[in-house]
């Protein structure tokens, strides 16, 4: 782990960057699955060009939140305000909340690009199909600017030459960074990751790390669920910590590592660092 | 009493033993395109989010399953005229085998449907894709592959099960072999000769169904085929889709 880190991710950030307007705004969210409250009164802005890790235990919340923001999930209260939009609710005359419709969500969903842990490519599509689909069919994009823009963006993933395969013939690492570009090719104005590494064997995590890396540093704003706290250093200008469904830590990387604050935080990090 | 060789090859090429076959066929075929119609669209309504859709999704596949075929037909075909709805034959036939098949096809689509697996809706739902994009474009595709080994069983069970209608005088291949047999009362003759074309239908259905999984089965995607000088399948590639 260590070791991997000293190769891959050598550079930490320097300092804080110039961040732009907030483009995503969590206040106050409730989220219960049944009896259980899985996330409590959850506040969390996010600023255009910001990286933001989220860590966590597992069944801490932290992926629901992320679910929450795309609206995978819905809320029981607060609201979610991303893209300047009000995700999946509107509110009517008398100030109630309502559900948005499907086709609404879908809308607002298309300006924001989620990866899984499971990468969830379409294994009945070709790599280049698993990315052309939604701009071409859904946002009606011409079909060859839309082909023209996947083999740049499989370049910039690293892989050019496999625009003919399918899912099923690729390495984990390998699908794992088509569902990067596959998210891309919507060119969203944010990237959600939830545990993009987790499903993934070590030899195969700093691949992605790395494409991850250097959207980060091409200003894309970027919040990531994930255990990786090499990527965190390098990458983040802010790390979460959540427990109990709360944000219970809030801090630049290097604070949160060298000095952190909360005893969650620091069982965390004894654990996996 | 004797087998005759004689009374069998003429029973069994006769015009109008041959003519029972074709009507099997093609009831066969129009109860099942009709049938599988409808039973696509209850699957849909038992998978949706309004309650009274689901209730009648569900209080017609409890009805349909929860009794025999051969009822329905003879109250779709003597019953309903009594309050005013007059049906033929044909139609009655029609009618009842193709209704009885929804409510088994519609659990057979839904089960298809579900077995998708949730990661794939996530990500379509992911890249803004509304309920008809996503299942025209990703669920229906998969789907598909774990329908089509039921779907086939469906209808060989259907060519088989047509033979019920001869109860209301619809005139397919049982009911011709009933009236060959009586003829004569060379039942045996008449009886063999009637299993040996249904036989040679669901033999032919049998092997155009593997021909079918054979098809489905394989995994996405050219996994045998790696010779990189043949050119891609444009309907794999969607390039035909864009022409």
């Amino acid at each position: 782990m260590s070791n991997m880190e000293t190769q891959v991710l050598p550079v930490a950030k320097a300092g804080p960057r110039d961040l732009g307007p907030p483009i995503v705004e969590v206040r106050n969210v409730e989220k219960r699955f049944g009896k259980v409250t899985v996330l409590k009164d959850v506040s969390l802005t996010v600023r255009t060009g910001e990286v933001v890790v989220i860590a966590g235990r597992s069944g801490s919340g932290k992926s629901t939140l992320l679910r929450c923001i795309d609206h995978l999930e819905t809320i029981e209260g607060g609201s979610i305000i991303a893209c300047g939009e009000n995700m999946g609710y509107r509110q009517d005359n008398s100030g109630k909340r309502v559900q948005l419709g499907d086709r609404k969500v879908a809308k607002q969903r298309r300006q924001m690009g989620m990866v899984f842990q499971s990468f969830n490519l379409f294994p009945h599509l070709n790599v280049l199909r698993n990315i052309t689909l939604a701009p071409v069919r859904i946002m009606g994009e011409d079909p060859k600017e839309a082909e023209a823009h996947a083999h740049a963006l499989l370049t910039r993933v690293g892989l050019p030459d496999r625009a003919d395969a399918y899912p099923s013939q690729l390495s984990g690492g390998q699908q794992q960074r088509v569902a990067i570009a596959r998210a891309l090719a919507m060119r969203p104005q944010v990237m959600l990751f939830d545990e993009p590494t987790s499903a993934l064997d070590p030899e195969m995590i700093s691949e992605v790390l790395d494409v991850m890396i250097d959207l980060s540093r091409q200003g894309m704003t970027m919040i990531v669920v994930t255990h990786e706290m090499g990527f965190a250093r390098a990458a983040a200008d802010r790390v979460l910590m959540m427990a109990d469904g709360m944000i219970v830590e809030e801090a630049p990387p290097e604070e949160f590592f060298t000095n952190p604050q909360n005893e969650h935080s620091k069982l965390f990090l004894s654990k996996i660092l | 009493m004797s087998w005759s060789w004689d009374h069998f090859m003429q029973f069994l090429f006769s015009p109008y033993m041959l003519n029972g076959v074709w009507t099997t066929i093609w009831l066969s075929i129009v109860a099942m395109v009709i049938g599988c119609s409808l039973g696509v669209m209850l699957a849909f309504m038992k998978m949706s989010k309004t309650w009274a859709l689901r209730q009648i999704a569900n209080t017609y596949i409890w009805v349909w399953r929860g009794t025999p075929l051969l009822v329905q037909m003879v109250i779709i075909y003597t019953v309903l005229p009594k309050v005013g709805i007059k049906l033929g034959v044909v139609e009655s036939a029609i009618i009842a085998l193709s209704l009885h098949e929804a409510a088994y096809f519609a659990e057979i689509v839904r089960s298809g449907i579900t077995s998708v697996n949730k990661g794939q809706e996530d990500a379509s739902l992911a890249l803004g894709m509304t309920w008809p994009q996503r299942m025209r474009y990703v669920i229906i595709p998969q789907a598909t592959r774990v329908i089509i080994p039921p779907l086939g069983n469906q209808f060989n069970l259907m060519i088989k099960t047509t033979s019920l209608a001869s109860v209301i005088s619809m005139e397919e291949l049982f009911r011709r072999t009933q009236q060959l047999a009586q003829l004569e009362f060379k039942v045996l003759e008449a009886y063999m000769c009637a299993a040996c074309w249904y036989l040679l239908m669901t033999t032919v259905w049998g092997l155009i169904q593997q021909r079918l999984e054979a098809h489905y089965d394989r995994p996405f995607g050219p996994v045998a085929d790696t010779d990189p000088k043949k050119k891609p399948d444009p309907v794999l590639t969607g390039q035909a889709a864009q022409v």
